[in-house]
């Protein structure tokens, strides 16, 4: 049986994790931060389930990027979140205007990609191996392969 | 921006974000209690009263089915009845689906099937639902105007103007919700059919 302090240890510790995601799959602040507590929600509700056989990490992947495609986009309405410090949301606010630069065109290219393509391309971003993308996502390793290669034709032609 | 670049400035930020201020204890646990509900819940809400709604109108028709003295006012209840009943089920039974997928067991390919799926059959009721209601509206009305004014409503001149009115709008709006169902329906099945793959 895990405990309430483990689980918000394992969120302090992977909470870059839950930013990252959570940037990929919503298009404003207040999108975010719903989406945000979503996801911790929902690792709670499953925290019980998890084994420690698996990467905390994979676990984690796989429930947040479950949660990012069935937390609807938009409207509707306007949830009871949590308020949340500004600066939780603002991770790469470095003050280096041209990284962040770099990084709002960085994000803009992933969000331009379908849904199954931007899980993987997060994966691959985050150092993943084709292996561990294919156990979070259910493809096979050399379909992800596969993808990722069609995924960088993509963006070549985004950028053209 | 090509991949490695990305992956490389992907490595950057992931560095700064770890040395970032982390959420403390009682902001996370905050998080884990049901103050915060599921979005299709909230969608889920108004689809609960407006089932509930349609089901006191059809215990209304029932009870006053016998004060429709004329077998066409009798054939317009069976079908606002029917019509009321099945916007109902319809509705809840997509949201079901749809609110039922299991985040914690799926992996992303087949929730994401499960809830393209959903999605299709959702838009596919939403579209039956407005055609439906325009049925409705033109069966219903008589009925209501005889049950509850208790006139002849085939004597109610404001009825035949309402229905004058409301055709031409009820026209341009429906081509304009094929054309939006149409368009959101292709690129889900577009997407499901590269699941496929």
């Amino acid at each position: 049986m895990h405990s309430k302090q483990e689980f918000v240890s394992v969120i302090q510790e992977n909470e870059g994790l839950i930013y990252k995601v959570t940037k990929v799959y919503t298009n404003s602040k207040e999108d975010e931060q719903d989406l945000h507590q979503e996801i911790v929600y929902q690792l709670w509700k499953s925290f019980g389930s998890f084994r420690n056989d698996a990467k905390i990490t994979t676990w984690m992947y796989r429930i947040a990027l479950n949660t990012a495609i069935t937390h609807l986009n938009k409207e509707k309405r306007r949830s009871n979140h949590v308020p949340m410090n500004e600066s939780l949301l603002n991770k790469t606010d470095t003050g280096d205007n041209l990284k962040e630069e770099q990084l709002e065109i960085l994000y803009a290219q992933i969000k331009r990609l379908n849904p199954v393509e931007k899980a993987i391309v997060l994966l691959y971003l985050e150092g993943k191996t084709y292996e561990e993308i294919a156990v979070i996502t259910g493809f096979t390793a050399t379909n992800v392969g596969t993808r990722l290669g069609r995924i960088k034709q993509k963006i070549i032609t985004q950028i053209n | 921006m090509e991949l490695e670049e990305m992956k490389m400035l992907w490595g950057e930020m992931s560095a700064a974000i770890e040395k970032q201020k982390k959420s403390t204890d009682t902001l996370i646990i905050k998080m884990t209690q049901v103050n915060y509900r599921h979005r299709i819940s909230k969608i889920a809400v108004p689809e609960k009263i407006s089932a509930v709604v349609c089901a006191a109108i059809i215990i209304f028709i029932i009870v006053n089915f016998q004060k429709l003295g004329t077998w066409y006012l009798q054939l317009f209840a069976v079908l606002t009845v029917v019509i009321l009943g099945a916007l109902s089920f319809l509705s809840l039974r997509a949201i079901h689906k749809m609110s039922s997928i299991n985040i914690s067991a799926n992996n992303y390919k087949q929730t994401l099937a499960e809830y393209s799926k959903g999605r299709l059959q959702f838009m596919f009721v939403q579209k039956l639902s407005f055609y439906l209601t325009a049925i409705l509206l033109v069966v219903s009305l008589p009925v209501m105007v005889q049950l509850i004014a208790e006139k002849n409503p085939f004597k109610v001149t404001r009825l035949w103007m309402f229905y004058a009115v409301a055709f031409p709008f009820f026209t341009i709006f429906a081509r304009w919700v094929y054309k939006y169902y149409s368009k959101t329906t292709r690129q889900i099945e577009g997407l499901l059919k590269d699941l496929e793959e």
